[in-house]
């Protein structure tokens, strides 16, 4: 998979999350990989860079996941985000859709599930 | 799981020393193989399929053969094949035991024996380890005092997967001790996440540097050297994905909702919550783990 020219936003408060998440994209020749580890920063940082594609955690201290994307889709709806956590329960997958986020991963890290929502946004751009 | 708590039962009978139980433990460690290591080996499984099962328990809490034969990656004739040449662990323990002169035949077959009739379990039991026997076991070896029932189920659950997640993501070398309850604790290295919602639970590890380092390197499948921030963030994602799954569990059986709170690492301070910790030590055979819980709102 050759991610180059992908701008992407990584935000969680695990460093061993961030770490596995820009070790698989700079593996994939992804040379724009912006990491903060709260919602705050989060925010801040898109309205800074502008990211194609954000990966957002729900469970953060100060700022939740919830809280940054919705005001990060109040900046800009067209948003791409990803939400993720390690619980996968109904009421977690329907708060972070309900907030806007496109697709939802489960923790821990797995490549598969990388590829899987990374390809459907690639599919879904390619498209437009 | 029966061979953790029996090596319990015999430290308890002063039948052998701790060191001699961890000495056993270590070298049964390396002689048992896991359940995906054989399916490979027999031809039942490639590489692929048995690191998706591991990467699908980290999402439910099922047993390897469970995912297996969902996936169709294995048969149920296939798993039991696999079953029936796993020697049980307990087995794997008490020979070693005996193997190794800390315990002679004799007193493994009457200790045996007397643990059978104790806890009402069978042969079949002891090679069964889905048994729901384990279960039961567990619940007469932890006592909760002054917890509701209801609060009291939801913590044997707790302790169930805890332990099943610590046999399936770090290692099965290891003996449980009862609970202790205390009013304040004396942090060395602990791990923490509150879980809120339907009810509210403050669960926690507390280890010294080492057994951290250890601990996590297992978890990961890193080789860590030094207590750095990456081995703290391992240890909160221990106990962040063992919380995220007993809130699953929860949601699913029970339907509950909880939620997690984020996790904090904290070093060398007085733990002195409102209400009573319930700790249980657990020496793994390179250190002691103590896992806690403070029910919050009882």
């Amino acid at each position: 998979m050759n991610l180059n020219g992908l701008k992407v936003l990584i935000c969680d408060d695990s460093i061993l999350f961030r770490k596995q998440m820009k070790d698989f994209f700079t593996a994939n020749e992804c040379s724009s990989i912006l990491e903060v580890a709260s919602g705050q920063e989060a925010i801040d940082a898109y309205k800074e860079h502008q990211p194609d594609i954000v990966f957002l955690d729900i469970i953060m201290p100060n700022k939740t996941g919830i809280e940054a994307i919705n005001e990060i889709m109040h900046y800009d709806p067209m948003a791409y985000i990803i939400m993720f956590s390690s619980v996968g329960t109904q009421q977690y997958l329907k708060d972070a859709i309900f907030a806007g986020a496109h697709d939802f991963l489960q923790k821990p890290f797995d490549t598969c599930t990388v590829v899987n929502v990374i390809e459907k946004y690639l599919s879904v751009k390619g498209g437009n | 799981m029966y061979a953790q708590f029996f090596g319990n039962y015999l430290l308890n009978k002063e039948l052998v020393t701790p060191e001699q139980l961890i000495d056993a433990i270590q070298c049964k460690q390396d002689i048992h193989l896991k359940l995906g290591v054989l399916a490979i080996h027999r031809g039942f499984m490639t590489v692929e399929e048995v690191e998706f099962v591991h990467v699908k328990q980290t999402q439910v809490d099922k047993r390897f053969g469970e995912i297996a034969i969902e996936e169709g990656f294995l048969t149920k004739q296939q798993v039991d094949i696999l079953l029936n040449e796993q020697t049980p662990d307990f087995l794997l323990l008490s020979q070693t035991l005996v193997d190794k002169g800390y315990l002679t035949m004799e007193e493994f077959q009457a200790s045996m024996i007397e643990y059978q009739s104790r806890f009402e379990l069978t042969d079949l039991d002891f090679a069964n380890e889905q048994s729901n026997k384990v279960n039961a076991l567990i619940r007469e070896f932890f006592e909760f005092d002054e917890v509701n029932d209801d609060l009291k189920e939801m913590l044997y659950c707790y302790i169930i997967l805890l332990f099943n997640n610590i046999i399936r993501f770090v290692g099965n070398d290891f003996t449980p001790f009862p609970i202790v309850k205390i009013g304040a604790y004396p942090i060395t290295w602990c791990v923490s996440q509150k879980i809120t919602g339907d009810f509210s639970l403050h669960t926690a590890m507390d280890m010294d540097e080492s057994t951290l380092i250890s601990f996590a390197s297992r978890y990961v499948g890193e080789d860590y050297k030094v207590n750095d921030a990456y081995v703290r963030s391992s240890m909160e994602d221990f106990i962040n994905l063992n919380n995220g799954l007993f809130a699953v569990n929860v949601s699913n059986d029970n339907a509950k909702t909880l939620y997690l709170q984020p996790t904090l690492t904290e070093n060398d301070v007085l733990f002195v919550p409102e209400a009573p910790i319930y700790y249980i030590p657990i020496q793994f055979t390179f250190g002691t783990v103590n896992v806690m819980f403070v029910l919050l709102d009882q």
